[in-house]
C-alpha cells in the first residue's frame, strides 16, 4: 500500500533571477548614475537585498558601495524625506 | 599618478560669482599641486537629498584629474576649510595611469571644447584599455564606467 502523498501546498515557479549586470556588461555601476541606483533602494530608502534584487555577490557589493556614496553626496536620501510642515 | 574624480557641492544659496570663485579656487588647487585637469562638470544647482546646514540646494561640481595622493590630500584640506563647501568625495577611478594617453586624452578635450564652449562628456575610450585590473580597484566601483553625461 503506498504511503498518500503529502497534500501539496500552493505551487510557486521559482523563476530564478539571474544578476542584469551580468547578463548586460554594458551597464555600468556608478554612484553618479542616481536613475539605476534607485532600482535597488525601496522607497524608504533601504538598499535591496541580493535574495530580491537578485544581483550576483560581486556586483551587490558595488552597488552598494555606489549606493552609499551617492547617499553622502546627498544625491539620494537615506530616510524618506518629511512632509513639509 | 592616479586618476582621480572629484565631486564638490558648493552652498546652493550662494549668488553665482561664489560659486564661480569657489570652481575655480579648487581646479587651481588641482592644477597647482601636481594634479591635472582632465574634465570639469557642473552640474548645477540640484535638490539635495536632505538637508545639509540648513539648506536643501547644493551646486554640484565634479572634476576628473589626474593627481598625486598629495594632491587629493591638499585638495580635502582646503574642502574641510572653505565654508562654503558643504560636501565632497573624491574617488579613485585608476591606480595607474598612462602619460601619453592622459595627454591625447586632454588634448581632445581641448580641442571639443574649442568649437563648442561646453564639452558634455567626450568618451574616455582610454580608461578601460588602460587599466582592466583596476575594476578591483578599492575605491572605483567601476574603473570602467565612461562617466556618463548628467542631465539632471
Amino acid at each position: 500500500m503506498p504511503v498518500m502523498p503529502r497534500r501539496k501546498r500552493k505551487q510557486f515557479y521559482v523563476r530564478r533571477k539571474v544578476c542584469r549586470f551580468c547578463v548586460d556588461s554594458g551597464l555600468a555601476i556608478d554612484y553618479k548614475d542616481v536613475n539605476t541606483l534607485r532600482q535597488f533602494v525601496t522607497e524608504r530608502g533601504k538598499i535591496i537585498p541580493r535574495r530580491i534584487s537578485g544581483n550576483c555577490a560581486r556586483h551587490q557589493r558595488r552597488v552598494t558601495r555606489a549606493i552609499k556614496q551617492a547617499r553622502l553626496l546627498a544625491l539620494i536620501s537615506y530616510t524618506p524625506t518629511p512632509p513639509p510642515s | 599618478m592616479r586618476r582621480y574624480e572629484s565631486v564638490w557641492v558648493i552652498h546652493g544659496d550662494l549668488p553665482d560669482e561664489e560659486v564661480k570663485s569657489a570652481i575655480d579656487k579648487f581646479s587651481r588647487i588641482i592644477s597647482t599641486h601636481g594634479g591635472m585637469l582632465v574634465g570639469m562638470e557642473e552640474w548645477g544647482r540640484r535638490k539635495l537629498g536632505y538637508k545639509i546646514q540648513g539648506t536643501l540646494r547644493g551646486y554640484y561640481v565634479l572634476a576628473d584629474f589626474a593627481g598625486l595622493p598629495a594632491t587629493v590630500k591638499e585638495l580635502e584640506r582646503n574642502y574641510r576649510i572653505d565654508d562654503r563647501i558643504i560636501r565632497y568625495q573624491t574617488v579613485v577611478k585608476s591606480k595607474k595611469v598612462n602619460l601619453e594617453a592622459l595627454q591625447a586624452e586632454m588634448a581632445a578635450k581641448a580641442q571639443a571644447a574649442a568649437p563648442a564652449p561646453e564639452p558634455e562628456a567626450a568618451p574616455l575610450k582610454e580608461a578601460a584599455a588602460l587599466t582592466p585590473e583596476a575594476a578591483g580597484a578599492e575605491a572605483a566601483p567601476s574603473a570602467e564606467a565612461t562617466s556618463p553625461a548628467k542631465e539632471d
